[in-house]
């Protein structure tokens, strides 16, 4: 009944066919929900698309692609769970990140559920998407699809990183503005960080960051002196560009004065594998077209 | 001669601040300078640290002494007009119509804040301000009430806010940035606008300097002068609230500074209005510098994203406590919260009201949405209605039961018809446990986050009876020591929130209440804490009817005061500690069910007792009903909803009260 939409694999991965369907291999469970958008992406990259969804009326604000195939219901907001309707869509499994692990009592009423880490700081970039999408298809039984999927997917970020090695970008600062004042300034262990590694572009941001790889800081922090290239993930709030347009220390930026900054659009940065190809995709393409 | 001495203090305390904000500004600022100075740019190129130097750390600490003086300012007028050692922006309920206008702005129409940032914040402000004045005028611009009106308005806003960051998860870090005062600058455009803006203001405070300073010798003597007081009072408050709406829209809620910077001016023994004015503003522009410099010069060492207003919140809430003495010289005899007027009891509307009641508990079991977002009466699955919907009316209506009695009870405790579960600060005890455990601990699952939450309203109660036995039970201290208990947990919240941590979203959402999953067990666990808080109340009447009196009768009756005060306590404590999982920190129902069956003509404190928990657990069911459905599939929190719903209904309560007397 679930409409296997195989759209979604054909964008990330050019037009090469899928390796085909999950729900062929014989899953036991075929209705799933799902309480977090980074376990979702996974499941409908690897064909199994799930019957609900949390907030599901923003993901195509959020996270674009893969596209959220029709028909999937959406729960409510990650936190207020609309119980009522997940019970009537009877779900044969819950998936849950630790990000919702607290109502996991109240899902076992429903279904079974069962919680999958969505992000751990990692020394291999990507180790933990791909451990993600592993642990999930062995789970679902389409463990093939995973192999599939991730062998395209390497081959895919291999030859970006050969487009990058003969681009030689200067390293970049990646952002997203929270208001005219503040920004979030991506690193550390995050997902752009692991696509930045990954494809062999350079992270200017050299300060602190959390534990899921991000810092909060004013603006006057990204001033730098060195030949770096500003990545703004969209969207950036309407106040932000007169502001910043009467800034002074802005204006005289190097990156500013060169017009080295280019504008992504938005990608889920608590996302999985779909969503490190989405950034290292439109990153490059933000590269290519900065240095044409 | 003792004078004199006395007036050099305020010299004594800028000086000090001065030489510590001197010394961390050397500390911060050494570097930059000695290579902007050592240096000679050569023209056109490029130089990182001295551009930093002039267009973000010195623009960023011109903007922290000027919002810190006008914030001093603000603060001391308000205190001059109100006759309140306790009014400031945040404790008026000023900042929070400014930071809920703005967020609303932010989520919905974020284009107007291109346009007029200041205005949103003026209206915001201007309603909030209204607002509180509305409740408070029928008792007099009692200085306590201001205060827990401005409390009852905050809340409100918060809960809007909160709400609003909810629905909007992904903004949620911007909503929060205002919320709690980041000083961040990148130009002195901001700087220069707010000075031109606060000058022009400066104008007409400098004309109602003297008529204000008259008022120091009291209303009627001002009168006697000839001087129309109201108008100035009116004119008054308009400037302070323009001020600190001016202050928010510019850099965000600076929390407490209002506060703090007019009480150092008084303790360090500026007595005449002017003085006052004088040194709360440098003062406040002194202690929001050094802060902001602290601040600055630990971010240097952390990733941690610290937002300067919440820093001043964090230091401010806790000098409520410690100048509560201060306001019993200004607290007016009580007045029996019975009022003046005794209205007629309506029998038949009481019979109407209890049916409509019940109606509403009926509905929501029975009326719902389906999967397809369409509306169902009584054509839900029964596995539905069994499984999730009653056990959750059920436990949601006895959580309004439990804050409907805890709300008699500590009306009647504090002779304040403004008293709510919420200011005995016992759910921000809670809220400050769980933040803590999440943040040291992770996430830890949903029972030993509910014994984390009884274990920290359990440490806010002991300090409640220890304070309690200090000061005998008084219920001014015990309210406001919960007033600044809140705002501390309110303030955590914000740096939290701020800092864009996925555990913040966590936070909120355990904040906003789980009546949604409730199980039978829940729901079995809130009725039988209402049978006992309510039962205990009901046990209690004697007290309930006699301490209203005032402590001098009470204890002629033979009213045990401390004794009879630490029951009451006890019950009214343990009432909003039991709603609190389900609900959330948001009691406001606790205020809104005495005020609907007290306008119902309901007197007896046992009718009283009962009838407001019937209301609340009605209101309650009620609420949930529209937090399920009115957005389907989103689900809204019941606490949230209760607030919004109720807040409104409050005022109107209170003001045709007013009306009629």
């Amino acid at each position: 009944m679930t409409a296997f939409s195989r759209r979604s694999v054909l964008l990330l991965l050019g037009s090469a066919p899928a390796a085909g369907r999950c729900a062929l291999a014989a899953p036991p469970t075929r209705r799933v929900a799902v309480l977090d958008w980074a376990i979702a992406e996974t499941m409908i990259a690897l064909g199994h698309d799930p019957i609900a969804v949390v907030a599901a009326m923003d993901w195509s604000r959020f996270v674009i692609e893969p596209a959220l195939p029709p028909g999937v219901a959406d729960i409510g907001l990650e936190q207020q769970i609309n119980y009522e309707l997940l019970a009537e869509l009877r779900p044969e499994l819950i998936l849950t990140s630790p990000f919702s692990q607290e109502l996991e009592p109240v899902l076992r009423r429903i279904a079974p559920t069962e919680r999958f880490s969505v992000f751990e700081p990692t020394r291999v970039p990507l180790e933990c998407p791909r451990a993600l999408m592993r642990t999930l298809a062995a789970r679902l039984g389409c463990a093939p699809q995973a192999d599939e999927f991730l062998r395209r997917a390497d081959a895919l970020l291999e030859s970006y990183r050969g487009r990058i090695a003969s681009l030689r970008p200067r390293p970049v600062l990646v952002i997203s503005f929270l208001d005219a004042r503040h920004a979030r300034v991506y690193g550390g262990n995050g997902l752009f960080q692991n696509v930045l590694d990954r494809i062999g572009v350079v992270n200017a941001w050299t300060g602190a960051t959390n534990y899921w790889g991000f810092a909060t800081v004013g603006i006057e922090s990204l001033a730098t002196a060195a030949d770096v290239r500003l990545v703004v993930i969209d969207p950036v709030p309407v106040d932000a560009r007169p502001t910043l347009a009467q800034s002074p220390l802005w204006l005289s930026l190097p990156f500013v004065r060169a017009g080295q900054v280019s504008v992504l659009p938005p990608v889920l940065m608590f996302g999985a594998m779909p969503a490190a190809l989405r950034f290292a995709r439109v990153l490059l393409a933000a590269l290519e077209q900065g240095s044409a | 001669m003792r004078l004199a001495v006395r007036a050099s203090f305020p010299l004594q305390l800028t000086l000090g601040l001065l030489i510590l904000s001197v010394g961390a500004a050397a500390a911060l600022l050494h570097a930059p300078l000695a290579h902007v100075l050592g240096h000679r740019a050569a023209p056109g190129a490029y130089d990182l640290t001295r551009m930093v130097l002039l267009y973000a750390t010195l623009p960023r600490l011109a903007v922290a002494v000027l919002c810190g003086a006008a914030l001093g300012a603000s603060g001391t007028i308000l205190q001059q007009v109100l006759n309140n050692p306790l009014a400031s922006p945040t404790t008026v309920g000023v900042d929070a119509g400014a930071r809920l206008a703005l967020a609303l702005a932010t989520v919905w129409a974020p284009d107007l804040l291109q346009w007029g940032r200041d205005l949103i914040a003026l209206c915001g402000s201007a309603a909030s301000t209204a607002l509180v004045f509305l409740l408070v005028r029928r008792r007099g611009f009692a200085p306590l009430s201001i205060v827990l009106a401005g409390l009852v308005v905050s809340l409100f806003c918060g809960a809007l806010s909160a709400l609003l960051a909810l629905t909007e998860a992904r903004q949620l870090t911007s909503l929060f940035i205002w919320g709690s005062g980041s000083l961040s600058q990148q130009s002195w455009s901001p700087f220069l606008s707010l000075a031109a803006r606060l000058l022009l203001l400066a104008v007409p405070l400098l004309l109602l300097r003297r008529p204000l300073a008259l008022l120091d010798a009291g209303e009627d003597s001002a009168r006697s002068l000839g001087l129309p007081a109201a108008r100035v009072r009116l004119a008054a408050i308009a400037i302070a609230v323009a001020i600190s709406a001016l202050v928010v829209s510019t850099v965000g809620v600076i929390g407490f500074l209002g506060l703090v910077a007019p009480s150092l001016a008084r303790l360090a023994g500026a007595r005449r209005f002017g003085a006052q004015l004088a040194w709360s503003t440098i003062i406040g522009s002194g202690v929001l510098l050094l802060t902001d410099l602290a601040v600055q010069l630990l971010a240097g060492a952390s990733a941690q994203f610290l937002p300067t207003g919440a820093v001043t919140a964090v230091i401010g809430s806790p000098l409520l406590l410690i100048l509560l003495p201060r306001l019993q010289s200004a607290t007016r005899p009580p007045i029996s919260s019975t009022g003046a007027t005794v209205p007629v009891l309506r029998r038949g509307w009481v019979a109407a009201v209890t049916a409509a009641l019940l109606l509403l508990v009926a509905l929501s079991v029975f009326a719902g949405r389906g999967a397809m977002g369409h509306w169902t009466l009584l054509t839900e699955s029964w596995s539905t209605i069994v499984t999730w919907r009653l056990p959750r009316v059920l436990a949601t209506a006895a959580s309004g039961a439990l804050l409907a009695t805890a709300g008699v009870v500590l009306q009647r405790l504090t002779h304040n018809e403004l008293a709510s579960p919420e200011v005995l600060g016992v759910s921000a005890g809670s809220i400050l446990a769980v933040a803590l455990a999440l943040f040291a601990f992770g996430a830890l699952g949903a029972v030993p986050e509910a014994l984390v939450a009884t274990l920290g309203s359990l440490v806010v109660l002991l300090i409640i009876l220890a304070l309690g036995v200090r000061a005998s039970f008084a219920p001014e201290r015990l309210l406001l020591a919960g007033i600044a208990l809140s705002a501390l947990a309110d303030a955590i919240v914000g740096v939290v929130s701020a800092s864009g941590d996925p555990r913040a979203f966590q936070l909120l959402a355990w904040m906003a209440g789980s009546a949604a999953g409730a199980t039978y067990g829940d729901a079995l666990l809130a009725a039988a804490a209402a049978v006992v808080v309510l039962g205990a109340a009901l046990l209690a009447v004697r007290w309930l009817r006699i301490l209203p009196l005032g402590a001098p009768v009470s204890t002629a009756l033979g009213v045990r005061l401390a004794r009879a005060r630490l029951a009451l306590l006890l019950i009214a404590a343990v009432g909003s500690a039991a709603a609190t999982p389900m609900l959330g920190p948001l009691t406001i129902i606790g205020l809104v069910a005495p005020h609907f069956v007290t306008a119902l003509g309901v007197r007896q404190p046992a009718a009283l007792l009962l009838g407001a928990a019937g209301a609340g657990a009605g209101i309650m069911a009620g609420a949930d009903w529209l937090a399920r459905t009115l957005v389907f599939p989103m689900q809204l929190p019941t606490g949230l909803l209760a607030a919004m719903v109720g807040a409104p209904f409050l005022m109107v309560l209170l003001n045709r009260r007013d009306e009629r007397s």
